[in-house]
């Protein structure tokens, strides 16, 4: 497989393209190997372990003191409470939008009023996180950084 | 519990508005030769307040799902009918008049109810579509 590396100019984006005849294992683990290098979480699913990228992380939610990880179609658990996530996460994609949820800003694909004040996010795969109206002023807040 | 009194603070000019509305509905509809002082002006005022009171049944530290919500404010709607009527009649038995006015009464309360969450709604939808506006601008800053 030949290897090109192109220096592009500072303003533009920075990216990864891979040419290939087909998204095969070989492909997958590139794309696992690359997503790893931003970062990722010990967690367990049927007593098993894994390490997931934080990119892949749609949210995190606390449901009487255990908490788990949500992705696309999956969902693990981690021994981690959701402060610690929340202060790990700082200064990253992700926010707390509840007592019990911290959602990853990048798989938001709208935000839409619920009932009662509340706002709810609707994510890249269909699901539906509230934002309590505690956090509503947070979330105004960091849409106007960057 | 402070975004729950800053909302009901909201609420309560929502609702002084549209009771100076219905009061001039209704006014005109039962009772158009009734003449009044400059103590009208406190009335809307007063039931403003007063209406907004039953809205603090909303208020928990725990998230609440959508059918809690829905069952809430049912009761509060019909703590504001009892409430509105016995600040109205004063808790007495009503005359066969007393019933029609009470009927229009307990119908602009359910009007007013139903008129303030449209506007909240409408208030929300214009918040929200701003924050996916912002969203959009978040991503694209974020990514660079």
């Amino acid at each position: 497989m030949e290897i090109q590396i192109r220096t592009i100019d500072e303003t533009k984006k920075e990216y990864i393209e891979i040419g290939c005849h087909k998204t095969d294992e070989k492909v997958q683990e590139i794309v696992r190997f690359i997503k790893s290098r931003q970062g990722c979480f010990e967690v367990n699913r049927d007593e098993k372990q894994y390490q997931i990228p934080i990119v892949d992380i749609y949210y995190i939610e606390s449901v009487d003191e255990r908490t788990f990880l949500y992705l696309k179609d999956d969902c693990y658990e981690s021994r981690k409470r959701l402060y610690e996530f929340e202060e790990v996460l700082s200064g990253r994609q992700f926010i707390r939008i509840s007592k019990s949820v911290i959602v990853n800003m990048m798989k938001i694909s709208a935000i839409k009023p619920a009932m009662n004040g509340r706002f709810f996010c609707q994510l890249e795969n269909g699901e539906k996180v509230i934002v309590s109206r505690k956090y509503v002023p947070d979330l105004k807040e960091k849409l106007k950084t960057n | 519990m402070k975004e729950h009194i800053k909302e009901t603070f909201g609420t309560f000019f929502i609702i002084t508005t549209l009771i100076c509305i219905a009061m001039y509905i209704l006014g005109s509809v039962f009772k158009p030769e009734q003449r009044f002082g400059y103590e009208v002006f406190l009335y809307p005022v007063i039931y403003g307040a007063v209406a907004s009171v039953p809205g603090l049944i909303m208020y928990t530290k725990n998230e609440m799902s959508i059918a809690q919500v829905i069952i809430r404010k049912i009761l509060q709607l019909l703590m504001l009918i009892a409430v509105v009527m016995m600040m109205v009649f004063g808790g007495s038995s009503l005359s066969h008049d007393q019933l029609i006015t009470a009927i229009g009464v307990a119908a602009s309360v359910v009007v007013i109810f139903i008129a303030v969450h449209i506007i909240q709604w409408m208030l929300d939808s214009k918040t929200a579509l701003k924050m996916t506006e912002d969203l959009e601008k978040w991503k694209k800053a974020y990514n660079n």
